[in-house]
């Protein structure tokens, strides 16, 4: 136990000796946060301009309409500018806003008569995406304006049910997967960090050629690399308080379970390309950039449990996955996750066969070393 | 001029001595597309449905595939499912409630993207079936596209990672090698070189240059084959690219020169790489989102580049191009300005 203390106490001083590379799971999903919190935090709609020649009042209606219907970000699904027809034009045609509607001057006359009324939507359409949502909101914005004016009521009415009464945003979503990035990282580069002045000064040969067990050396590393990225990730929790006002409360405990153990693998991996002599930064940059990729095709940006049939192979490859829903449950909503237990056994399993291999791989390569 | 292409052949020598981290650099953007570009959003959504049995229901079934795109590209379709099977994100049922046909959305989650996504479908699809009973009174919108057929997301995307990958590459190579000079106390041949430092800089930026246009060379390859869509002019990318390269290898050269270690230096590249990234156009022109984001992309070189980048391959122009050619020049200026600092600061001065 003396031993092990020693250890730890010199990693720790090591590891304070280069604060950037401990901070490595901090700065970069940071920015990441606040790229995406620009990003997405801000008024999600269509910005429209609206030019409505309509001689009658159905155009004016159709314009409030406009301004009026919300989508469930809370805001309407368009932003309607006040603008002459030159100014949208302009506006348009240098693609600072989403579309224009044209509401011609014979709207309401032909609305009232029957005869087949028509209004034109010009909108950009650089992807499919933003087409699809022009097309789509455009028939809200339709729905209401019938219900508004009175048409004969519809065909079929429509009505929506919801699990909990409140709605989650996607920057909260994606916030919590920047969280557990950060939580990979933190202890990813701190692995990194407690290895490199090893590498540096050839300090792994006299590892190689130690008479005891090399898990006294690597075991302080991985509890120190293990708890700093714990308290990356409780920090991005402190963020994510402060920012949205999000905290797991009473599951704080899980949420760290849960972190320890994604951590884990990803220091366990790090281990073993960090105890490597050759290649080390190559195998730094390879490791960090795929926790990245990870982030970003792994439900990082999203909730995948809706949609996991559309998750590729890759993504259940890595602990990541298993965890972010779960975190969302207990962060965002303070909710026991119902899949717990799978979560809870399959990040345990990622952790525990990643550790056995990273330890024994590592060792291996060591003595090799020596 | 000789002892310009001598440095520089020296460091194009020197990608040996480094090899892993520059096929990482090179390669790593192009697979992260591809990977990325199997879950990017796609327009067709699956929509599960109760089968329905009568008559609105069916209609409503109908309408629901009807609904989509010009060029022929479905958004909805639905999936059914029996009263056992699990919801996932939600579920149509058309019920009648109070004698009234009712299509009953039962969403399995409070995702508010999702939802709105689903929402919107199913409106389009009923009313679809409204205006069918509404005859003359129905109101028709005649779309107007920007562009006469609507690319995909992907293609999108994979334009604007190209600022990305020759960023990224560059700043993390910059960063690396700059950094190992102190590391392997080669710095000290620097400081004894009789060399002017702006040749010294201008050959090391050149490699960085080379290695960028090579990764943004096999990522726009991928992309042209994903899409079989490729840019106007491949001369006018790898121009567009090159101020790119500038303001990733200064910086990378930088925070090398700075720092004085690889780790630090590398997690200075790879943070202000994916941030530019983000917030410079990477999932859409900057102008369809907040009015916050589009201020701060004005600040970030990426949102330039894809600007300028966009005609080459949408064949129509967002704005003028002075405006980006200017900003992308003084990004790089500043750049190179910093990188010049730091050299004389850290080589020529020998400041600890």
């Amino acid at each position: 136990m003396k031993r092990f203390r020693i250890l730890l106490s010199t990693e720790f001083k090591a590891w304070r000796r280069d604060p950037i590379t401990a901070l490595g799971g901090f700065i970069p999903p940071t920015l990441i946060l606040i790229a995406f919190g620009l990003l997405l935090g801000g008024r999600l709609n269509f910005k429209l301009a609206v030019i409505n020649h309509d001689a009658g009042s159905y155009g004016e209606v159709l314009r409030e309409t406009l301004a009026e219907v919300e989508s469930p970000f809370g805001v309407p699904y368009y932003g309607v500018l006040e603008l002459s027809e030159e100014e949208a034009w302009e506006t348009y045609r240098a693609y600072r806003i989403d579309g224009m509607w044209i509401i011609p001057e014979d709207f309401s006359a032909k609305l009232e008569a029957g005869n087949n009324p028509e209004i034109e939507m010009y909108f950009i359409n650089y992807n499919n995406d933003r087409a699809k949502n022009h097309r789509i909101y455009s028939a809200e914005i339709l729905w209401h304006f019938y219900e508004k004016i009175g048409q004969p009521a519809p065909t079929i009415e429509l009505a929506e049910e919801y699990p909990r009464s409140e709605m989650v945003h996607w920057f909260p979503v994606i916030a919590v997967g920047v969280t557990l990035l950060a939580v990979t990282l933190g202890g990813a580069f701190n692995v990194y960090a407690l290895t490199y002045k090893e590498q540096i000064s050839r300090l792994t040969l006299e590892f190689g050629l130690s008479p005891r067990s090399l898990l006294w050396v690597l075991l302080p590393k991985t509890i120190l690399a293990l708890l700093a990225g714990i308290v990356t990730g409780t920090a991005f929790l402190g963020i994510l308080y402060l920012w949205l006002g999000v905290w797991p409360g009473i599951y704080l405990w899980a949420v760290w379970l849960l972190f320890g153990l994604v951590a884990l693998f990803w220091i366990a991996l790090a281990l073993v390309v960090g105890l490597r002599a050759r290649n080390y930064m190559a195998g730094a940059i390879g490791a960090v950039l795929g926790a990245l990729l990870v982030f970003f095709v792994s439900g990082g940006l999203n909730l995948w449990r809706w949609n996991a049939h559309n998750v590729n192979w890759f993504s259940w490859l890595f602990p990541y996955i298993y965890a972010v829903d779960p975190l969302r449950d207990m962060i965002l909503f303070n909710a026991w996750p119902v899949d717990w237990k799978s979560a809870l056994t399959i990040t345990s399993a990622f952790a525990a066969g990643a550790l056995a291999i990273g330890w024994s791989f590592a060792t291996r390569k060591l003595r090799r070393m020596g | 001029m000789r002892r310009l292409l001598l440095l520089i052949l020296n460091e194009l020598k020197m990608v040996r001595t480094a090899l892993p981290i520059h096929l990482i650099a090179v390669f790593q953007p192009a697979l992260m597309y591809l990977i990325m570009a199997s879950v990017l959003v796609h327009p067709t959504f699956e929509v599960n449905i109760t089968e329905p049995t009568d008559d609105a229901g069916k209609r409503l079934l109908e309408a629901m595939y009807d609904v989509g795109s010009p060029d022929g590209v479905p958004y909805i379709n639905p999936v059914f499912l029996d009263d056992n099977d699990p919801i996932g994100a939600g579920i149509v049922t058309v019920e009648e409630i109070g004698d009234q046909p009712t299509a009953i959305y039962r969403y399995g989650l409070i995702d508010s993207n999702i939802v709105k996504n689903l929402r919107n479908r199913l409106t389009a699809a009923a009313l679809r079936v409204w205006d069918d009973s509404l005859d003359g009174r129905a109101v028709t919108i005649i779309e107007r596209p920007w562009l006469p057929h609507d690319p995909t997301y992907n293609l999108y995307f994979g334009m604007a990672m190209l600022p990305m990958t020759t960023f990224l590459a560059a700043s993390l190579i910059g960063g690396f090698l700059t950094a190992q000079e102190f590391e392997f106390d080669t710095i000290l041949e620097y400081r004894l070189s009789p060399v002017s430092p702006a040749v010294v800089l201008t050959a090391r930026l050149v490699r960085l240059v080379l290695i960028s246009w090579l990764s943004a060379g096999i990522l726009l390859t991928v992309i042209g084959l994903l899409n079989d869509v490729w840019p106007a002019s491949i001369l006018a990318v790898t121009l567009i690219l090159i101020p790119i390269a500038l303001v990733g290898g200064g910086i990378g050269i930088s925070a090398g020169l700075l720092l004085r270690s690889s780790l630090p230096a590398f997690v200075i590249g790879l943070g202000s790489a994916f941030a530019c990234w983000i917030l410079g156009a990477a999932f859409g022109l900057p102008a369809g989102f907040s009015g916050a984001y589009e201020f701060v992309s004005r600040f970030v070189p990426n949102s330039y580049a894809v600007e300028l980048l966009f005609p080459l391959y949408y064949d129509t122009t967002i704005g003028d191009s002075i405006r980006p050619i200017l900003a992308l020049t003084i990004f790089s200026a500043v750049a190179l300005g910093l990188a010049a600092l730091a050299y004389r600061r850290r080589v020529l001065t020998c400041q600890e």
